[in-house]
């Protein structure tokens, strides 16, 4: 008899595991959108007998139940804390370092030597022409070292920014990752975020005022304000785990702007938008997130113009370059389709203008193109 | 649709076992080839017909193999049913491979069918094979029923990836069955197993293998490369007995029992063993209808030599068309002969350890064939296994090391007989507390193990979309 209980157990305690979460499946209503992943969920496939006999609503029927199902986040936690159980030290791309920084992996096979130099003849093209300066910021992974889990492979950005330097020649290029090295045991990079910090734009300042001979004190590291402390940065949605926020400092001594103009559209008078503040995109905030082309008037009288072709990176660093133009132009090549150097003649005065190409190492990798 | 995945565990699962249960006996089939039918469909809208033609050809086989049984006209009934069963497995599965094959060696340039692989084809193909051939040995019954006969070719448990169940080893279950509570509660057991397998071992350490493989010529170190087979080795065998233990349990809750497919074939002393150990309902398929008809080791060494190499260069091609699969095939028929010429003594006199290591050198070896498909590949792979132009170790074979160490000690673990004896020592020790621990395990450890499964499955399509990367 006892054993024959055991056994009915058994039954009731497996069955009802897939009986419960049948049910709360059915129960539980379709969602359009999830925060956590940053897309739209699949929605429930429409039935026509040639999508059936084509193998596409099966597909699409799965792909559906799974984004939609009962607790999806929840399950996904569970997988995660698995993994770490395991010894795991990277989920989905993302380093678990240490002092709770989440660090994005970048393999050396990623970037070819082909695409490198691919990259760097457009490069040269740009700073020939125009005699631009360049900087190109390294990610944590080539910085803050010390934090990667033992024996992380990375694809090695100091020896690609020494070719970029060999090849448009070391007066246009802004050694932002001696910089950046000097200070790795600050908080130069957000812990949940692939982007720098305030403070990590603030060091590629100076670098850029000392490369430009510029004066570069006009800001002060302990007069900066902090705008958030509930920053979950993309790092954090990639590895979904319960770890320490960031919080989004900047520099009050920058001036405001007489205006800043976003696609030719929208007229601000702050290089701050604090509704980004209320949603999951927090850093945001620094220049009202991505735009392809942005004008500044920065009332600063001293009739010079700046051309900045960048990628996010350069958002929270563009504000402290402020006090040193009297117009910024900012182009962000993702969203551009035309031909550059035409687009960028047309905003070029008559005594010319400073170029600056600023990107991270990787973005510029993979994004940076442009048709002459 | 397969085992581990939410419309399978969540939608077809509890809906097919609640009318099978709840159904009179005399409709259980029914039910059974519906569902069948439908699981097949799910994945395969179009080649459920050719299951459904190969069901009714070898229906009719057998039915006419019946009544001419006795006459010389039953041979050819059985070469008909065998020629038509193999021409459609020939078809499907290796007519782009030797299009391919006459092309690059005659530089001709016949076109491709380019026709996809009806999923499970190998495997009801050598089921329906099973049947006529045993109805004309008189081993097996002729079934009547049309329905009983389509449960028995359908029956979507061991429909797609085995094990390959022998007509006779169910004919009685087919019509007759009862379903217990045991068998109900041991079948569910079992399925929870196999999905761990599959979904906890064989996906994550899975991951190991795919970056490992994934690496450019001259990239891998010694040590990487071992890791990567090593992963993939596990990888194949989780995946595959996991698979047969998801259909072996399911098999059980219906009522059937089908035969084991795996006993703990890492653990094997010889390569023999081995074969004796992976993939047994395959293996005794090729026994029995191809390696004994040829006259097995009854006539002369020789013979025998050569009956080996037939088969397992049969057995090689029928796990995928392609050159590799040749070559893994008679890379084990090498091994084989040898154990049968001298090796096989030489091992007996030697502690079992020196077996187990000699063998587990022969299996990886036949993974690196199974795994890669381009000679260039294999010799790149083969080389760095080999130490030779490579480094021993780098710092990415530290790191995966590393990062899978945890995971590579639970697979090999697994891979041994020890925790089910660890479980036999606790219910024989009989003291009170062992017991209970026991009972515990046996309910809970299950059904944890289901939980973390499906956190797997729906982990799977986690990919969060950055467009606000930068």
């Amino acid at each position: 008899m006892d054993e024959k209980r055991s056994t009915i157990f058994t039954i009731i305690l497996i069955a009802s595991v897939i009986l419960v979460f049948s049910a709360a499946d059915l129960i539980y209503g379709d969602r359009l959108y999830s925060e956590l992943e940053n897309k739209v969920l699949a929605s429930r496939p429409e039935f026509s007998w040639n999508a059936l006999l084509e193998g596409d609503f099966t597909r699409d029927y799965e792909t559906y139940l799974t984004d939609q199902f009962a607790g999806r986040e929840k399950w996904i936690s569970i997988k995660t804390y698995m993994d770490i159980c395991l010894g795991k030290q990277e989920i989905n791309g993302v380093y678990l370092g240490a002092d709770d920084y989440l660090i994005e992996q970048h393999l050396p096979k990623q970037f070819s030597s082909v695409q490198e130099n691919k990259k760097l003849s457009l490069l040269e093209k740009l700073v020939s022409e125009w005699n631009a300066s360049v900087m190109l910021v390294p990610t944590a992974d080539n910085v803050i070292m010390d934090k990667l889990p033992p024996f992380a492979v990375c694809y090695d950005q100091v020896r690609f920014l020494e070719q970029v330097e060999s090849r448009i020649g070391p007066e246009h290029y802004i050694d932002v990752y001696t910089a950046l090295r000097q200070h790795a045991d600050e908080e130069i990079y957000y812990r949940t975020d692939h982007h720098w910090t305030s403070l990590g734009a603030y060091y590629g300042y100076q670098a850029w005022a000392a490369a430009q001979d510029r004066y570069g004190g006009r800001y002060h590291v302990e007069n900066m304000e902090t705008v958030t402390e509930d920053f979950l940065g993309t790092l954090q949605s990639k590895v979904n785990l319960n770890v320490r926020k960031d919080s989004i400092k900047y520099f009050p001594e920058t001036m405001n702007p007489v205006s800043v103009t976003y696609d030719y559209n929208v007229v601000k008078d702050t290089y701050y938008e604090e509704s980004w503040l209320d949603t999951k995109n927090k850093y945001g905030f620094f220049l009202d997130d991505n735009h392809a082309f942005v004008e500044i008037e920065t009332g600063c009288p001293n009739g010079k113009t700046l051309f900045v072709i960048k990628d996010s990176f350069a958002n929270c660093l563009i504000p402290l370059l402020t006090s040193h133009y009297e117009r910024i132009y900012v182009l962000d090549l993702r969203y551009f389709n035309g031909r550059l150097f035409q687009f960028m003649k047309k905003y070029r005065p008559e005594e010319g203008m400073d170029v600056l190409v600023l990107y991270n190492c990787i973005h510029f990798l993979e994004d940076f193109a442009y048709v002459e | 649709m397969v085992f581990s995945s939410i419309v399978f565990l969540f939608r077809f699962l509890p809906l097919f076992f609640i009318l099978y249960y709840l159904a009179p006996r005399g409709m259980k089939n029914g039910i059974l080839f519906l569902g069948s039918l439908i699981f097949y469909a799910w994945g395969e809208p179009v080649y459920v017909l050719l299951m459904l033609f190969s069901t009714i050809v070898d229906y009719t086989h057998g039915r006419l193999l019946e009544r001419a049984r006795g006459k010389g006209r039953a041979r050819l009934i059985l070469l008909s049913s065998v020629c038509i069963n193999l021409a459609v497995l020939c078809f499907f599965k290796y007519a782009d491979f030797l299009v391919q094959s006459v092309n690059s060696l005659l530089g001709t340039s016949l076109p491709l069918l380019n026709l996809p692989l009806p999923i499970g084809i190998s495997f009801y193909t050598f089921q329906t094979m099973s049947y006529t051939i045993d109805v004309y040995r008189g081993e097996a019954r002729v079934q009547k029923n049309i329905l009983d006969f389509g449960v028995y070719v359908t029956m979507f448990p061991q429909l797609i990836a085995g094990p390959i169940v022998k007509y006779r080893d169910v004919q009685d279950r087919l019509s007759h069955r009862a379903v217990s509570l045991d068998f109900v509660s041991a079948g569910m057991k079992r399925f929870c197993l196999g999905l761990a397998k599959k979904v906890l071992l064989a996906n994550n350490i899975g991951e190991l293998w795919v970056t490992v493989s994934g690496m450019g010529f001259g990239e891998r170190s010694t040590l990487t490369a071992w890791l990567g087979i090593l992963a993939f080795a596990f990888q194949i065998y989780f995946d595959f007995s996991g698979y047969s233990d998801m259909a072996i349990g399911l098999g059980e809750m219906l009522g059937f029992r089908f035969p084991e497919n795996f006993n703990y074939p890492y653990i094997s002393a010889s390569v023999t063993e081995f074969w004796r150990r992976w993939h047994i309902s395959l293996g005794s398929w090729f026994r029995e209808y191809v390696y004994i008809p040829l006259g097995g080791n009854r006539k002369g060494m020789i013979r025998q030599i050569l009956n080996i190499l037939i088969v397992w260069l049969l057995t090689g091609i029928w796990h995928g068309a392609g050159w590799n699969f040749l070559l893994w095939g008679l890379w084990f028929a090498i091994a084989l002969i040898l154990e049968k010429l001298f090796l096989g003594k030489v091992l007996s006199w030697l502690p079992r350890g020196v077996g187990m290591v000699y063998t587990a050198f022969v299996v990886l070896g036949g993974w690196v064939l199974f795994a890669l498909s381009t000679p260039a590949e294999i010799w790149d792979y083969s080389r760095a296994l080999a130490g030779a132009g490579s480094r021993l170790v780098d710092r990415q074979a530290l790191y995966l090391g590393r990062e899978y160490a945890v995971l590579l000690v639970i697979a090999a673990f697994a891979s041994t007989p020890a925790a089910g004896r660890a479980v036999e020592g606790l219910r024989k020790s009989r003291t009170g507390v062992n017991l209970a621990l026991c009972h515990f395990g046996e309910k809970f450890i299950p059904a944890a193990l289901l939980i973390l499964s499906i956190a797997g499955i729906v982990d799977a399509s986690y990919n969060p979309f950055l467009y606000f990367r930068f």
